[in-house]
């Protein structure tokens, strides 16, 4: 298992990831990544929902109030034009930095 | 839903901004809100879904991890404020004291030369010791 310490850089680029892929509230966004990752990420719900107001904040991702297919109200969150663009540049950085640690590191990561 | 925000406010008790705080303490508490409901609509307890929700949901340090530009400006805020907090504590005392030993001294015979003031002096020391320890524990 992975700490939240080591990947907290990234954990912007993972939400904006899924936000991407479809609007989620807050405990959907955590069931996901741990789902995703098989358990490996332990990201804490009050990191995962305070770098979310952050996300918010600045503009990356809004929210809106929608009904869950089965149950109450949730709030969701959707990914901005914004958020979209910065998550673009992001990921254009993690494809620099892979490709500098796969130099360095060669064969070893394999 | 007054119990969940009760936790979240204590947990952010002493960071932020007071608008900061609310934003944070919205939607802190509405993403916490849903994950009981989502846990009751599964068949959980409600009772047990608020007790799992709030120990599977992490501590102020957590939060602070969400910050990391900001985590050491709020350190320095919160220390700032102890500190404070702790010299106000000591000059407290020392009017406390100064008061007490004043009238002690000063109807002295009237107490009969028993100088009481000592075990008021030893008593309110636990003032400005709390504040040093809560202080210190912020440095740490």
């Amino acid at each position: 298992m992975i700490s939240s310490d080591i990947i907290r850089g990234h954990v912007d680029t993972i939400i904006l990831k899924l936000l991407t892929e479809r609007d989620m509230y807050g405990y959907e966004l955590a069931g996901e990544i741990k789902t995703r990752t098989a358990n490996k990420f332990d990201i804490r719900e009050a990191t995962l929902y305070s770098v979310v107001q952050r996300l918010e904040s600045r503009e990356l991702i809004t929210s809106y109030t929608g009904e869950k297919t089965h149950g109450g109200q949730r709030r969701y969150y959707k990914i901005t034009p914004l958020g979209k663009a910065y998550y673009r540049e992001t990921i254009s950085e993690w494809k620099t930095l892979r490709d500098i640690m796969t130099a360095i590191l060669g064969d070893d990561i394999l | 839903m007054n119990r969940i925000k009760k936790f979240v406010s204590r947990l952010l008790k002493d960071y932020f901004s007071e608008q900061d705080k609310r934003e944070l303490i919205d939607i802190l508490t509405i993403s916490l809100q849903e994950k009981i409901d989502d846990l009751v609509e599964l068949g959980t307890p409600v009772d047990a879904a608020i007790a799992r929700s709030i120990k599977e949901f992490g501590s102020t340090a957590d939060v602070l991890k969400a910050f990391p530009d900001k985590t050491s400006e709020i350190r320095q805020d919160l220390s700032r404020r102890r500190r404070s907090a702790f010299l106000f504590s000591v000059f407290g005392y020392v009017v406390i004291v100064g008061l007490t030993l004043f009238v002690n001294l000063w109807f002295k015979e009237f107490f009969g030369g028993f100088l009481w003031f000592v075990v008021i002096a030893i008593a309110a020391l636990f003032w400005p010791a709390a504040m040093f320890y809560v202080y210190r524990n912020v440095k740490k």
